[in-house]
């Protein structure tokens, strides 16, 4: 074993850093908040060092030194914000400028652009060239990417995206000199790859853009709520950029343990659902005449409680929804205990195949296409129907106790559905065919809407944040479940997700040692029993 | 410091004559109806000449061929003080970015001119124009058509031929 000290003490700006042996003078100088400008460094690549921009000065050393590759030593003595290194970048900037078009007004990386920030940071008030720019005009990269040429600053994150990360290498660069430029190989483009979105997020540029933003919103005037993708079970860590009560676009959120910097095109995507309009505002509650009468929350649950407590006692039958959060899972099993028990079950769409991030093998598109199945799995829930999500309920459907569907959309049934049940509850957010036979709907919120946690694939418990406003009287899950139950059992009613979340900690074996505090926004792994594990 | 009273002799009731201040009042009065230099403006059939910087409703400039000038870069709506301006951008089909939706409502503007002054394309101008009275309260918001239709002059906030001021 080696005798080796494991860690180098050398000096940046006048600062003593202690850092592990190995790691580059840019990655040191991050430790104690100093961010050396860089294009073409990202952490999840390799580093070419031919932006020329992250070049500090180094004592000893005879020309200035590109700082994400030049590893640290001990002893070094490094400046970032010397004349020579602020000289340095100030030129190398001018050069990025003689060909770049300075159309931010019209660019939509404006406000987030590396370039635009360094420029104003550190470049020159007044630009010297005389030239004429060349110009490339707009190329169409396929799938979701357009490429504007002009923007770029040949950085290469995108090649290197594609080649070491995705492993499908369908962008170069072609031509030389000022004449280079990112194109594809053939007509398709990036067109049926399934990662091709983060190169979007990696240019530090607005050379590419994503069609589905384009012209959309300033980054300016969007609020950032972290969050977790919901499409897949992977729990890929997102933000959700919003504005005007509205998801504008989805972001990856930096997770080494689940997705490292990327997400899948098919996550980034699936957002529209959250600003769809046709919700469920008030609470419905069915007359003696067959129609559907929009009451206040304490008449609507006081209605619910007296009728559930009639018929105590003659099972429940639960339809979930994989989509809603653990605190609401939990709650719907507290429920169904305090009203004598029965069956909970669920469904969700499963994928045929995985889809995985070659470069980033523990990321990709599960099977499962809700974000929280194994939540469910956790709470004892069941899977039924088939692989679309349709079908599985005929025991529901005969049932003639309470049943009570939570989430479920239930797309394949008709408004027939319930009738057949003595009390039948539909707690959705949107409106339902299925729901129509309703005794009572209730509106309870989406994830985008409230706060809460998703267990993911590996049994990672990992929180949430509300970014939008619910609509109307439209409340979460857990807390009209938790009021429902602490009426029948006397509990106190949860006040927040937190408490929800401390409930099913206390209830639930797998959750229990996992405080909702301590989560953070990088979440902890549940105590998975053996048998529930899977490769 | 003491307090100082002064005290008013008030005229004595009946016994004090108006005519002379009321003479004098006249006087006045008849010298300014045969006085030459004019002050009263025949408004409307006269109209004010207004200053070059002068703030009122907006224009929005278009090019030759009738689009407009404004290619929605977001600019004014986040300098906007007063939150009055409202803007969708989208693409056209020549592959422009250009407003969808550009709306002022002119009742919550303050006139502030900042609209104008951070405009990459000097596109939207505050005008030198006042005479701005509707019907309906709903008129008061200029869509992209209404700025577009404004003939008034608009408004020089700085002089083109020294721009920066010096």
């Amino acid at each position: 074993m080696s005798t080796a000290p494991t860690t180098v003490t050398l000096t940046i700006d006048g600062q003593t850093v202690t850092v592990p042996k190995g790691m580059t003078i840019l990655e040191a100088a991050k430790t104690i908040g100093t961010k050396v400008p860089h294009y073409c460094y990202h952490p999840g690549l390799t580093s070419p060092a031919m932006c020329r921009l992250c070049l500090v000065e180094v004592e000893g050393a005879p020309k200035p030194q590109p700082s994400c590759v030049t590893t640290v030593a001990d002893g070094q003595v490094v400046k970032t914000e010397s004349d020579k290194a602020l000289g340095n970048r100030r030129g190398v900037l001018e050069f990025y400028l003689v060909n770049h078009p300075l159309d931010c007004p019209i660019c939509d990386m404006s406000g987030e652009c590396d370039l635009q920030n360094y420029v104003h940071e550190e470049g020159r008030e007044h630009g010297r060239g005389a030239e004429p720019k060349r110009v490339f005009g707009r190329d169409d990269f396929g799938g979701d990417v357009l490429f504007y040429g002009d923007r770029c600053v040949m950085c290469t994150r995108c090649v290197r995206f594609m080649s070491e990360v995705e492993k499908d290498e369908r962008l170069t660069v072609v031509e030389r000199g000022n004449r280079s430029v990112i194109d594809t190989f053939f007509e398709e483009g990036l067109e049926g790859t399934h990662w091709h979105g983060n190169i979007v997020d990696i240019c530090p540029v607005g050379a590419l853009v994503s069609k589905d933003f384009l012209h959309k919103a300033r980054a300016w005037d969007l609020a950032h709520t972290p969050s977790v993708c919901a499409s897949c079970s992977q729990g890929c860590n997102v933000d959700l950029h919003t504005r005007d009560n509205g998801v504008q676009r989805v972001k990856p959120r930096e997770n080494l343990d689940v997705n490292g910097w990327w997400m899948c095109d098919h996550g980034r995507h699936d957002y529209e659902w959250m600003n769809r309009g046709d919700r469920i505002e008030a609470p419905l509650v069915r007359q003696a005449d067959g129609s559907a009468r929009a009451v206040a929350w304490k008449d609507a649950l006081g209605a619910l409680l007296a009728r559930s407590r009639e018929l105590e006692g003659r099972g429940v039958k639960a339809v979930v929804s994989p989509r809603a959060s653990n605190e609401d899972l939990g709650a719907l099993a507290e429920l169904v205990g305090a009203l004598g028990g029965g069956e909970i079950v669920y469904r969700s769409e499963r994928a045929a195949e995985e889809i995985v991030l070659e470069g980033f093998p523990t990321l990709a598109r599960r099977k499962d296409l809700a974000p929280n199945v194994k939540g469910a799995q956790l709470l004892g829930i069941h899977r039924v129907g088939s692989d679309d999500a349709t079908g599985g309920l005929d025991a529901v459907r005969a049932h003639d106790g309470i049943v009570v569907v939570l989430g479920d959309a239930l797309e394949d049934a008709d408004e027939r559905f319930g009738s057949s049940a003595a009390l039948y509850v539909y707690i959705g957010t949107h409106a339902a065919e299925g729901a129509k036979s309703a005794h009572f709907v209730l509106p309870v919120t989406t994830h985008a809407e409230q706060e809460g946690t998703f267990t993911n694939h590996e049994g990672r418990v990992q929180r949430f944040w509300p970014a939008l406003t619910p609509p109307g009287m439209a409340r979460p899950a857990w807390l009209v479940l938790g009021a429902l139950v602490a009426e029948l059992s006397g509990e106190p009613v949860p006040r927040t997700a937190a408490e929800a979340f401390a409930a099913l900690a206390e209830a639930v074996p797998a959750f229990g040692g996992l405080d909702y505090g301590t989560l953070g926004a990088r979440g902890a792994v549940a105590q998975l029993p053996a048998a529930a594990t899977r490769g | 410091m003491p307090i100082s009273v002064k005290v008013i002799h008030r005229p004595e009731p009946e016994s004090t004559s108006y005519l002379r201040a009321a003479l004098s009042g006249m006087a006045l009065t008849f010298r300014h109806m045969v006085n030459p230099v004019k002050v009263t403006q025949q408004y409307p059939e006269e109209q004010t000449e207004l200053h070059p910087r002068w703030r009122g409703t907006h224009v929005m400039e278009q090019h030759a061929d009738g689009r407009p000038k404004c290619v929605a870069c977001g600019l004014c709506p986040t300098v906007c003080p007063a939150n009055c301006i409202r803007l969708v951008g989208g693409e056209d089909d020549q592959g422009n970015r250009y407003p969808i939706v550009y709306e002022i409502d002119e009742f919550r503007c303050i006139f502030c001119g900042m609209c104008q002054e951070v405009c990459p394309v000097e596109a939207i101008h505050v005008g030198r124009h006042f005479e701005n009275a509707e019907y309906t309260r709903a008129r008061f918001v200029y869509d992209l058509d209404r700025l577009m239709e404004q003939d008034h002059p608009s408004t020089n906030l700085w002089d083109p031929s020294d721009p920066t001021g010096e």
